[in-house]
């Protein structure tokens, strides 16, 4: 299971649209949560909007909420997205069983054992998260909010029984650079971190859309890497199927 | 975060069921948990509980665990009927139904009936834990809203969103109360985790404003250090103190552990003869209802955030 989850307040304002580029996040079986953090920031109507159609086309969950609120958002956003991803691989088998696509039309009994494999798959398969983080200038006082939640995720994933990895980017990665910078890759543990953000140049640009692409990017790289290894023709051919 | 749930069954509104076509009169909430509502109704066999839910495969998902429970102990009832209804807005939402459990919360038992009940609930609450710890489950959201009182500090455990296998990660938690938040340990279920909560629990009942405020500070200065400070700050909570410390500390292997151990507290003369002078007692009333007021303070405001 492969998710993105981004931080953001405020509206996109560079380079291509941010719901066209989880469009492609979600092509690539990637699926988009984005959290809006409302304390002084400048959400406004636009940029909720935004947020919720950005998680529409992702096929994943939306919510703003304060930086109180941030760490149990992210934690149960993710929790209940890993389910919806089982959640819709299990429908898939079932429209070919049953010709009935919707767990929530079966009767209760067959609701439940269906539950309990959904329920079985969601602690045990493999998940990864790559949280995107908005630090544009008006983040900065957040940014602290912002990860402790990474931390707080961290733990609970910790608690899963499958295996779990985040990796932590934020956006923009400069005035004239990238779109958007690694701080953390893969990892399972972040005993000793102290401190994911250290060096931030708060810049005014937001260029949300690209940045999603560029994570994708990293997503598609990573998947290459590891499928060249086992399976040589396999890893050319993901090159294509898109 | 608590997921906006619109639907609401008004009083005297029969709901019947999709597949099993029995009928329930609505008499009124009773509370609202993390998957959904929980309603007071009539039904042929007299007043139960009905949970609806907002998502079926979140509620289906807590009546496994309700069946799960109910398959390895054939003397309690969990679940009498799992059904679906048509809400006023025609939709489906899943529902079931359970026995229904009269009773206060701890604080409101403790503000009317007096502070003395505290030892002997917290001990059949530990007797609660230890039966689920028995049959290799944690219960894992246990707080106030969770645990009702009814006569002679008799104690049951509801909404059951979060009881957890052991060895899984916990299902549902509250912040204030969960082992992870104050960097205590990790969230994966084992029964420590439900004492932890338990310690928490007692001093919510005993000190909320404090607790709260050590909530407010930064995440790494979060500790067990803080927890046992606010303790031996707290006259209350003076005759259980070594115990709620070894709770946090993870020192009890399960709650019928801690309840061995709470026991041996309980007959100490010291923690019987606590607060039973009149003057002494008045004081903890008072004290005990601005403790109650404390708390619905705080859940109004949060909930109206």
């Amino acid at each position: 299971m492969k998710q993105i989850l981004l931080v953001t307040d405020g509206c996109s304002n560079v380079g291509m649209s941010p719901v066209v580029a989880a469009a492609h996040a979600k092509a690539e079986g990637i699926a988009l949560n984005v959290v809006g953090i409302l304390d002084y920031g400048d959400v406004g109507e636009l940029g909720a909007s935004e947020i919720e159609e950005i998680a529409r086309a992702g096929g994943g969950l939306s919510r703003l909420v304060n930086m109180r609120q941030l760490s149990q958002t992210v934690q149960m956003m993710t929790r209940k997205t890993a389910v919806q991803t089982i959640q819709l691989a299990v429908q898939k088998e079932l429209k070919q069983v049953l010709g009935n696509g919707s767990i929530e039309a079966l009767p209760p009994e067959k609701r439940s054992e269906v539950v309990r494999v959904i329920d079985e798959l969601g602690e045990t398969s493999k998940l990864q998260v790559a949280l995107l983080i908005d630090a544009s200038a008006s983040m900065k006082p957040k940014l602290r909010a912002v990860e402790e939640a990474i931390h707080d995720l961290m733990l609970s994933l910790q608690a899963r029984q499958g295996h779990s990895e985040i990796a932590v980017f934020h956006f923009p990665s400069s005035k004239y650079g990238e779109d958007c910078k690694l701080d953390l890759d893969w990892t399972d543990n972040l005993k000793g971190i102290s401190s994911i953000f250290t060096k931030f140049p708060m810049s005014g640009t937001t260029p949300t859309g690209p940045a999603i692409m560029q994570v994708i990017d990293f997503y598609r790289q990573g998947d290459y890497g590891k499928k060249g290894r086992d399976d040589e023709t396999d890893g050319m051919m993901s090159d294509y199927v898109v | 975060m608590t997921t906006s749930f619109k639907l609401s069954l008004r009083r005297g509104a029969v709901v019947t069921g999709k597949w099993k076509h029995s009928r329930y009169r609505v008499e009124r909430l009773l509370g609202e948990g993390a998957n959904g509502k929980v309603y007071l109704v009539h039904a042929d066999r007299g007043w139960c509980a009905l949970k609806v839910g907002m998502d079926a495969i979140d509620l289906q998902s807590e009546i496994n665990v309700l069946q799960a429970l109910e398959k390895q102990d054939r003397k309690h009832t969990y679940l009498y009927e799992v059904d679906d209804l048509f809400g006023p807005d025609g939709k489906e939402y899943p529902f079931y139904i359970m026995r229904y459990v009269r009773g206060v919360t701890i604080s409101e038992f403790l503000a009317k009936n007096g502070p003395e009940w505290f030892p002997l609930i917290g001990l059949n609450l530990l007797g609660k834990l230890a039966e689920l710890h028995r049959k290799g489950w944690v219960f894992g959201d246990l707080k106030i809203d969770n645990v009702l009182v009814s006569d002679y500090g008799y104690v049951e455990l509801v909404d059951y969103g979060g009881v957890t296998a052991m060895g899984k990660g916990i299902r549902q938690f509250t912040e204030i109360y969960d082992r992870g938040f104050w960097n205590a340990g990790s969230r994966s279920a084992d029964a420590r985790y439900d004492l932890f909560s338990f310690a928490v629990l007692c001093m919510m009942l005993h000190e909320p404003k404090k607790l709260h405020a050590l909530t407010g500070g930064l995440p790494q200065t979060r500790s067990i250090e803080e927890l046992e400070r606010l303790i031996s700050e707290c006259k209350e909570l003076s005759p259980v103190a070594g115990w709620l410390k070894q709770a946090l500390a993870g020192r009890f292997y399960d709650a019928s552990e801690g309840a061995e151990a709470w026991r041996r507290l309980l007959h100490r003369r010291d923690t019987r003869v606590k607060g039973s002078k009149t003057p002494g007692w008045l004081k903890g009333l008072a004290a005990v209802s601005a403790v109650v007021l404390g708390i619905s303070l705080y859940w109004l405001l949060r909930s109206s955030i």
